[in-house]
């Protein structure tokens, strides 16, 4: 056991697979000498060489576009994106190449690779430097998504994403990057794709969430129950696949569910999570399941505070639920 | 030959050529390709030319339902197919490519069965028509979305680098492709790490309608390279031998880590860019017709014929042979049925998922 940030967790984990599995390879903008600029590669450059640890020019289309094709060859390509706002000139590649290899060529070709990329506001980045765009990944068949908010979550996540044998999205919360500070077990524990962990039991209202939301949702359960209400929280930690199981036994126990996600509202995670709930539990609800999200609207600079869903909105929200 | 000194001279004022319009030598080394090599460049060439042909009646038959006709671009195709080793080197190729997966040795049989989503597909009827892959031969499996198959060929060439294979990736577009962005990332970061692949620009001067000097102000694709730090090679893609040695060097090049090459072969597209297409739209018959007359068959049964080593009885026992290959090929590929239903969700990821099973429970 050691105390680890999440940035730190991650610099570790990568270290012990490339040292387990030679396959393994890190590339990005800045992931040699500089260790990322979040130091998420820090010391790798240094302990695996140029070769393993690629600085690549400044292009996420031929980093992702690369990384397919060192995955079809047979090596194991964690890829960096250096802020997930900068995915886009790679996107093409992730939704036509890497999703789709398996699939378009009948089996024959598959891109075992991952695709880290700090996501999320609240780090005074505005627009280009604080966007949540999973469901984009979600949407695109192929692709799985992850989005771990703790170190140790992160740890088992990354370990088993690297080692899957499809593309994985690694989406990192970059404002508790350094927040959250836990004992993170030593040992070679995975965590597997598509298992949610309940973060805290209740029996009033369920809370559903991931990511850099994480932290205000187990702030809001404490406020709750200092107000008598017991939340239980669930943190999904996966979002393709992603936990139904998990989520429609509790709600359905309890009969409330609020489901926070600081990206924009529309067709965002959540509306599907809501959907299943509507389509398969409806008859054991207290309540609608209610979202409590970003805004359809680009992230704003000036208004992390109301952009990004906060205590004083998700306690409204499960207001209203325990009111209906 | 690179161990020597390089034959050929990047950035050439003329694209290069080998042998004239009539078949006549003129190359200014000593011709050193055996008698069985040379008749197999031009089996393969013309095998393509009588696929293709087939593949657009299959079509118009109502069989198929697409195709993309490559008569016209044999040269650099069958060049390339004939100078990598199969099975070991790499190849990246993009929807005009028939002549040069056939060549490469991938069965007729199983193209044809790409192109009508039978069994016989390797890919299992995932893609639309002219869209060819294959694991064994290590082709990579064509996808529409121009040039983003380019960065993946280089991600390829950096694996192989990294781990010393000694094999090499060539890829192959469209000057079409050269206009996206990731073309020139892929290039780019080949360049910057001096990957074993060569880049090969098929340029038939139109993508689908759009002409060269609306593509790019660039005098010619070949020399894009002088941006990416690498030689540029324009050859003449009617001349097939051209190609071949043009083609030979780069990959030697890159095999021995000198590093990568872009090598643009200026050929002609004789058909539309697909069935769908009207191409009287976009360019006069006449110059259809003066590309035909440069055509790379005849030019190479030229050249064996003045060597002596080709005949017409040999050419008529060839076109039966191959004729009679590839209507059996044809056959089998129709025969072996559509493919069923029960593929729909398999390979979307390595295990069907639970939501997908449910999906596929729902229909039925």
């Amino acid at each position: 056991m050691s105390m680890q940030t999440i940035v730190q967790t991650i610099a570790r984990t990568l270290d012990q697979e490339m040292r387990r599995d030679e396959r393994v390879v890190v590339l990005g903008e800045d992931v040699g000498k500089r260790g990322g600029v979040f130091l998420a590669t820090e010391n790798l450059f240094d302990k695996y060489g140029p070769d393993r640890v690629v600085d690549t020019p400044l292009s996420e289309a031929a980093i992702i576009g690369a990384a397919v094709g060192m995955a079809v060859h047979g090596l194991r390509p964690v890829a960096e994106i250096q802020f997930a706002d900068y995915v886009y000139p790679g996107f093409d590649q992730l939704v036509s190449q890497a999703a789709k290899l398996r699939y378009r060529s009948g089996g024959q070709f598959c891109a075992p690779m991952v695709v880290r990329m700090p996501a999320g506001g609240g780090v005074g980045g505005g627009h280009h430097h604080s966007q949540n765009p999973e469901t984009h990944f979600v949407h695109t068949a192929g692709l799985k998504v992850v989005y771990p908010s703790t170190p140790t979550d992160t740890q088992g996540l990354l370990r088993t994403a690297i080692r899957d044998e499809d593309p994985v999205i690694f989406m990192e919360p970059k404002r508790l990057y350094r927040a959250v500070k836990e004992e993170v077990p030593d040992g070679d524990a995975a965590i597997a794709l598509g298992e949610a962990r309940v973060r805290r039991e209740g029996d009033d209202v369920v809370l559903v969430s991931y990511g850099g939301s994480m932290g205000e949702v187990l702030k809001t359960a404490e406020e709750l129950e200092r107000q008598g209400v017991s939340a239980e929280v669930i943190d999904l930690r996966s979002l393709m696949p992603w936990d139904r199981d998990t989520v429609l036994d509790a709600v359905a126990r309890v009969g409330r569910a609020v489901l926070v996600s600081e990206a924009p509202r529309s067709v965002g995670f959540m509306s599907e999570v809501a959907a299943t709930i509507s389509e398969e539990i409806l008859d054991s609800l207290l309540a609608p399941p209610l979202r409590v999200t970003g805004f359809d609207i680009p992230y704003p600079f000036a208004y992390d505070r109301e952009y990004l869903p906060g205590p004083n909105r998700i306690l409204a929200a499960v207001q209203k639920a325990l009111d209906y | 030959m690179i161990k020597g000194s390089p034959r050929f001279q990047p950035f050439s004022e003329k694209p290069i050529s080998l042998i004239s319009d009539s078949g006549e030598w003129t190359g200014d080394f000593e011709l050193t390709l055996d008698e069985g090599e040379l008749k197999r460049i031009y089996r393969d060439l013309v095998a393509s030319r009588i696929f293709d042909e087939r593949l657009v009646r299959l079509q118009r038959q109502g069989r198929i339902s697409f195709v993309a006709p490559s008569s016209g671009h044999e040269g650099p195709q069958v060049a390339v197919a004939r100078v990598v080793r199969p099975r070991q080197d790499w190849l990246y190729p993009y929807y005009r490519d028939t002549a040069l997966v056939l060549a490469l040795g991938v069965p007729a049989v199983e193209i044809v069965g790409q192109m009508m989503a039978t069994r016989a597909d390797p890919s299992r009827g995932r893609q639309m028509p002219a869209h060819p892959g294959s694991k064994e031969l290590n082709v990579f499996t064509v996808a529409s979305p121009i040039a983003s198959h380019i960065a993946p060929a280089v991600g390829t060439a950096l694996s192989m680098k990294l781990r010393g294979t000694g094999e090499v990736v060539v890829t192959t577009f469209g000057e079409g492709a050269t206009s996206e962005g990731d073309f020139h990332a892929a290039i780019n970061f080949a360049g910057a790490q001096g990957a074993p692949i060569v880049f090969v620009c098929q340029n038939n001067r139109y993508a689908i309608s759009v002409g060269y000097n609306k593509q790019t102000a660039a005098e010619n694709v070949a020399a894009k390279a002088h941006a990416y730090g690498m030689p540029g090679y324009q050859v003449d893609g009617m001349d097939p031998l051209a190609c071949y040695f043009v083609i030979r060097e780069a990959v030697e090049r890159a095999r021995e880590g000198v590093g990568p090459s872009l090598v643009e072969a200026v050929v002609y597209r004789y058909g539309p860019h697909s069935p769908a297409d009207d191409d009287s739209r976009y360019r006069p018959p006449e110059e259809v017709e003066a590309w035909r007359k440069r055509d790379p068959l005849p030019r190479m049964r030229s050249f064996l014929e003045r060597r002596g080593i080709w005949d017409e009885e040999q050419e008529a026992a060839l076109r039966q042979e191959i004729d009679a290959e590839q209507r059996q090929a044809v056959k089998q590929a129709e025969a072996s049925g559509k493919v069923p239903r029960e593929w729909m969700f398999e390979d979307v990821f390595a295990e069907v998922p639970d939501h997908l099973l449910d999906q596929q429970d729902s229909l039925g």
